[in-house]
């Protein structure tokens, strides 16, 4: 069955390769000069493709029964919504405002 | 109900149909268990980003005392540590009953360096007065908050540590297991499943690099 497929050597091995590749390129991206917002936004998304690879590939989500993945996306909502609310706080804070 | 009470696979528990859906529910509760450490560790990203936006100049200023060398190679250890676990997977699937063990002992291998590497930087921290919180004495940094990025990475850092602790622990078991034969192509839960859990420490450890390492 589709739960216990066995994942290609060759997809094994072109995985690694590509990770590594892609931590070089993480580094070499940070010695470059990439203005202020923009230097996070390229090292989240590179950092965000990794782990995609490592999902799909390692973890064998790519394989699996499609609902382990949207717990995975659930995760990953739930979190954006615990950092939006979050921020909606801390960022409009006003120390002049008399707090009852 | 023949079915359900098969003497054909011991490992078959009578409340599940077959084997297969025996592994898709056990799949499918190990992927809940990771979003509950991906909530986990939720936590913590978001005080770093809240500390971050309040503060963008002290993490550009701190993160220079963090060694982008070792991170770098600590996350092609990890990396190399997830291959050695899907490779043990896949060993268990293929009925190597050595190989199994000698890829989880590579992956044993491969998270005891990760420590190691991870003891050097906390101890060359260590020394310079690096501490979380109130025990922060090092003067190189010049920012009145500078404790604050060291607490966060400590934080972070320290539970994803004590995850490859756990990590290598499970792995012992596996072991122990793997050599008394208890993992075959017909059952290989805990294989599978470590192997999750491993993966989710390697994917953590690949957002903590940059977030931590490569600030500028």
């Amino acid at each position: 069955m589709s739960a216990h497929h066995i994942i290609p050597m060759k997809t094994l091995i072109s995985t690694t390769v590509a990770l590594v590749v892609l931590t070089i390129v993480t580094v070499a991206v940070f010695y470059l000069p990439i203005p202020a917002p923009f230097d996070v936004v390229v090292a989240i998304l590179l950092a965000s493709f990794k782990a995609t690879l490592v999902g799909m590939f390692f973890m064998g989500l790519y394989y699996d029964e499609k609902f382990n993945t949207v717990v995975l996306i659930f995760s990953f909502l739930f979190f954006l919504v615990f950092v939006g609310i979050t921020l909606l706080d801390t960022m409009f804070r006003d120390t002049g405002i008399s707090v009852w | 109900m023949a079915e359900a009470h098969s003497v054909d696979n011991p490992r078959l528990l009578h409340h599940f149909r077959n084997a297969d859906q025996q592994f898709s529910s056990s799949k499918l509760g190990m992927w809940l268990f990771l979003f509950t450490e991906i909530m986990f560790f939720g936590g913590l990203f978001v005080a770093y980003i809240i500390y971050r936006a309040w503060n963008p100049e002290l993490f550009t200023m701190a993160a220079t005392q963090l060694d982008t060398m070792l991170g770098a190679v600590n996350t092609v250890v990890l990396i190399g540590s997830s291959l050695t676990i899907a490779l043990a997977i896949r060993a268990a699937q293929t009925d190597k009953q050595k190989m199994i063990v000698n890829y989880l002992l590579l992956t044993i291998f491969l998270a005891s360096v990760f420590l190691v590497i991870k003891y050097f930087e906390y101890t060359h921290k260590f020394d310079m007065g690096i501490f979380p919180g109130a025990y922060y004495t090092f003067d190189g940094i010049d920012h009145p908050k500078a404790n604050v990025f060291f607490s966060i990475y400590y934080m972070m850092t320290g539970l994803h540590g004590l995850h490859v602790i756990i990590g290598i622990g499970l792995m012992i078991w596996l072991v122990i297991r793997a050599k008394i034969g208890d993992y075959s192509s017909q059952w290989y839960t805990p294989v599978e499943m470590c192997g999750l859990y491993w993966h989710i420490v390697d994917i953590i450890w690949i957002f903590l690099f940059p977030l931590m390492y490569l600030i500028e």
